[in-house]
Order: structure tokens, then C-alpha cells, then sequence
């Protein structure tokens, strides 16, 4: 007869016992009062543990523990973290793109663009100026040329525009792009009218490309070129044709010679 | 409703009775199964389809529980066994085991011994699958049980008579 284990007696009280070994253990019983009092033990521990505790279970689930519900919900907070991940992600694209697309437009500012802003600018501040309109007058017009050729290290003479009927009041030295050497010589010249219009050089642009532009800012006109040994924008508030006259005059005397070589302008 | 809902709503009552036996305590029973069901709803994915639902709930379960415990002794709230509500049925049982003392006696068991008494005695569930649940071998399940049992029955004051051989 196989030896009865506590293990055995319990799993006979639990209902696990093989059937194979039922018997054996219900034939021990029989014969061995103590075995059979502690299998009773069990089984009335046992009882009393369902007896306690089994009515929960067939309570009715309130609604909250329903598993569809509880689904239904993990599935909207995930969607909508989900949603929340997905717009950032969303704006961040947006704005790396649009940081990228705007690039011609932000970096890329063309340098005229500037030049011509800097130009209507320093005119719009010292055409207003009497006293002090020019830092060096046009009584001493070899030294201006001298100085500012100097400064923007390329030759500037100064362009007659008698035949426009402009003369020259002078010239000042302002600080300028630094794309275009940091420097920047203003000159102006005035009519008879004091109308006034203003020449605004730089050294050449680091690409040296020559251009040309003619174009209103800020409620002046503007002419711009540039070539490979300087840009120029002539600025005023004239009528468009003299404007126009004005500006062909100085592009005319700015650019003799060979402006491509990259040699200086005889002074 | 997919199957795997349907396999986790089957479990819920099963659940609930289980954390009410633990916790004896209603609303903390509750809530410790809705902690499980959205662990597991949460987790779904990480449940692989070749083993049981319910042990994988079960598990889920007895770790919030034993968790919540843990935090619960770190901040030193003890749940007062005199507090514990009454029974629907005080009347004695067969051996005068009176089911109140009954109750006393179980929270007196240590956790693992309570555990493991519950799964089996209250859930009825396989050997197997409460070892597994409490993820510890079977020798070890039937070890607690066996200890819990002996306690009980030295707690509720029924003589223990007879000392079986544990012949293995």
C-alpha cells in the first residue's frame, strides 16, 4: 500500500488528487481515525473560507471594472497622449521646414537688399542735417577723396554731377556691412532747390558679382549696382527721371575702365 | 468585443472575490482589481496568448497587492483586525469553528501563507497554476499550504491531534 502524505491528504481534501490515488487515500481514511480527522479539518477550513468569501464573486461587477470600459478608456487617453505626441511632432516638422524654406529669406537676405536699406537709411538721417550734413566738406575735396578711397581701400574719385545740376556738399565715413568691408562712404550732393541726393559706396561684395537694381524704400528711390570692386547705391527723393539721370551720371563715372579686373579706379 | 476582453471579463468576478479575501475591505478590493485590469488592458501586448488569462491576472493582482502593502508599511498604516466588517453569517459551523475567528485567524497568516491558502482553498485553482501565479515551485506551494493550514487549526483552537508523517 503506498505511503499517505500530508501532501496526498490535502490534495484529497482539494479535489486534486488522481483518481489513481483516491482510493488508496479513502482507504487509509477508513482505517486511521487521526488521518480522517485532520482531512475533515481541512474540509471544514476550506468550507468556511468559501462560506466567507465566495459571495463576492457573484456580486455584480460595477461598472468600473468592466473590461471593455477600462479598454475603451486606456484607448482615449492613448489616443489622445498619442494625438498630443503626433502634434508636436507635427510642429516641430513644420517649423524645422519652414525654418528650412525660409532660409533664402533669412539668411540669404540678399546683400543689395541690405546695402540698399543701409543706403536709404544713413540718406534719411543726414540729408535732414545742415550744419552737419558731411563730415568733410567739398572745399576739401581731394582729402575727402584721399580718406574715403583709403578707408573702403579701393580709389573713389568723386563724380562730377554739375551737368544735373548737383554739386557736392561732401562726404562721411559710416560703418557698414560686414560683407562688404564694415565700411561705407556716404557723399552728397545737393541743387540749387536743396534737393539733395545722396551716393552710398562700399568695397566689392565678397562674390564680386556685378549687379544692378533700381528700386524705392522707405519712400526714397534707390539705384544700386555692384561690380567687382565696389557697390554703389545712389539714393533720393527727385522726380523718377532725374532720379534716372542722376544715378546713369555716377554709375557712368563709377564704372571707367575694365571694372571687372578688379583694378583700382584712377582717382 | 475582442477575445481577449471577453477572457479578462470572465476572470473579474473571480478577481474581485479574491481581493476582497485579501484586503477585507471592499472598496480597496476593487480598486485593486481595477489597478489589474488596466495594468493588464494596458499591457496586453506583453501578454503571450499560449499561457492562462487568469493566472496572468492573478499575478498582477498579487503584486499591486503586495506593493500596496509595502508602500502602505513604509508609511506605518496597519489595517486593524477589529475593523474588519462582519459576516453575513456568524452562525458556528461543524467543529464549532465559529467563521469570525475564522477571519481573524487567516489575517494572522503571513501574506505568503494567505496567498497561497486563498488561491487554493477559496479560488479552487490547480496547484500548478497557483504555483505559477505565486511564481514559485509546486513543493513550495504545498509547503505554505500545509503550514497555513496547521496555523489555522492552532489559531481557532481545534486540537491538533494527530501528527501525520510527512513521508516523501
Amino acid at each position: 500500500m503506498t505511503q499517505i502524505s500530508r501532501d496526498m491528504l490535502m490534495a484529497y481534501c482539494d479535489g486534486q488528487l488522481p483518481d489513481s490515488d483516491r482510493l488508496a487515500v479513502e482507504n487509509h481514511l477508513a482505517t486511521n481515525p487521526e488521518a480522517a480527522m485532520e482531512v475533515a479539518l481541512i474540509q471544514r477550513q476550506n468550507d468556511a473560507i468559501r462560506t466567507m468569501f465566495a459571495p463576492a464573486g457573484a456580486e455584480p461587477v460595477p461598472a468600473r471594472l468592466r473590461p471593455g470600459r477600462l479598454a475603451a478608456e486606456i484607448g482615449r487617453r492613448r489616443s489622445h497622449g498619442w494625438s498630443w505626441a503626433a502634434a508636436a511632432v507635427v510642429l516641430v516638422g513644420l517649423g524645422l521646414a519652414a525654418g528650412w524654406f525660409a532660409r533664402p529669406l533669412l539668411d540669404a537676405r540678399p546683400a543689395s537688399a541690405m546695402l540698399i536699406a543701409d543706403a536709404v537709411n544713413a540718406h534719411t538721417v543726414y540729408v535732414a542735417e545742415n550744419r552737419h550734413a558731411v563730415e568733410v566738406g567739398s572745399d576739401d575735396s581731394e582729402h575727402l577723396s584721399t580718406w574715403l578711397s583709403t578707408r573702403l581701400d579701393t580709389t573713389l574719385g568723386m563724380p562730377n554731377l554739375d551737368a544735373q545740376g548737383f554739386t557736392l556738399v561732401g562726404g562721411r565715413l559710416l560703418p557698414g556691412e560686414p560683407d562688404a568691408g564694415g565700411r561705407a562712404a556716404q557723399l552728397m550732393y545737393e541743387d540749387t532747390s536743396k534737393q539733395r541726393v545722396t551716393i552710398y559706396v562700399t568695397a566689392a561684395l565678397s562674390d564680386r558679382e556685378p549687379a544692378y537694381e533700381f528700386t524705392s524704400y522707405e519712400g526714397a528711390e534707390a539705384f544700386y549696382w555692384a561690380n567687382a570692386r565696389i557697390t554703389c547705391t545712389v539714393v533720393g527723393t527727385l522726380p523718377e527721371e532725374q532720379m534716372k539721370a542722376v544715378a546713369g551720371a555716377v554709375y557712368s563715372q563709377l564704372t571707367e575702365g575694365d571694372v571687372s579686373s578688379g583694378q583700382p579706379y584712377r582717382g | 468585443m475582442d477575445q481577449f476582453l471577453d477572457q479578462v471579463e470572465a476572470c473579474v468576478p473571480a478577481l474581485r472575490r479574491y481581493a476582497r479575501a485579501l484586503t477585507r475591505n471592499l472598496d480597496l478590493a476593487d480598486d485593486l482589481v481595477q489597478d489589474c485590469l488596466e495594468r493588464a488592458i494596458a499591457k496586453r501586448g506583453l501578454f503571450r496568448p499560449t499561457g492562462p488569462v487568469r493566472a496572468w491576472l492573478f499575478t498582477i493582482l498579487l503584486n499591486l497587492y503586495r506593493n500596496a502593502l509595502r508602500s502602505s508599511h513604509r508609511r506605518g498604516e496597519q489595517v486593524d483586525i477589529d475593523s474588519v466588517p462582519e459576516f453575513a453569517t456568524p452562525a458556528p459551523q461543524p467543529g464549532h469553528l465559529a467563521l469570525a475567528e475564522m477571519a481573524r485567524a487567516i489575517e494572522t497568516l503571513p501574506l505568503e501563507q494567505k496567498e497561497a491558502l486563498l488561491l487554493v482553498a477559496l479560488e479552487g485553482l490547480p496547484y500548478q497554476e497557483a504555483a505559477d501565479i505565486l511564481q514559485i515551485p509546486i513543493g513550495t506551494l504545498m509547503s505554505r499550504l500545509g503550514r497555513a493550514r496547521a496555523a489555522l487549526r492552532v489559531i481557532t483552537g481545534t486540537p491538533a491531534e494527530p501528527h501525520l508523517r510527512t513521508v516523501k
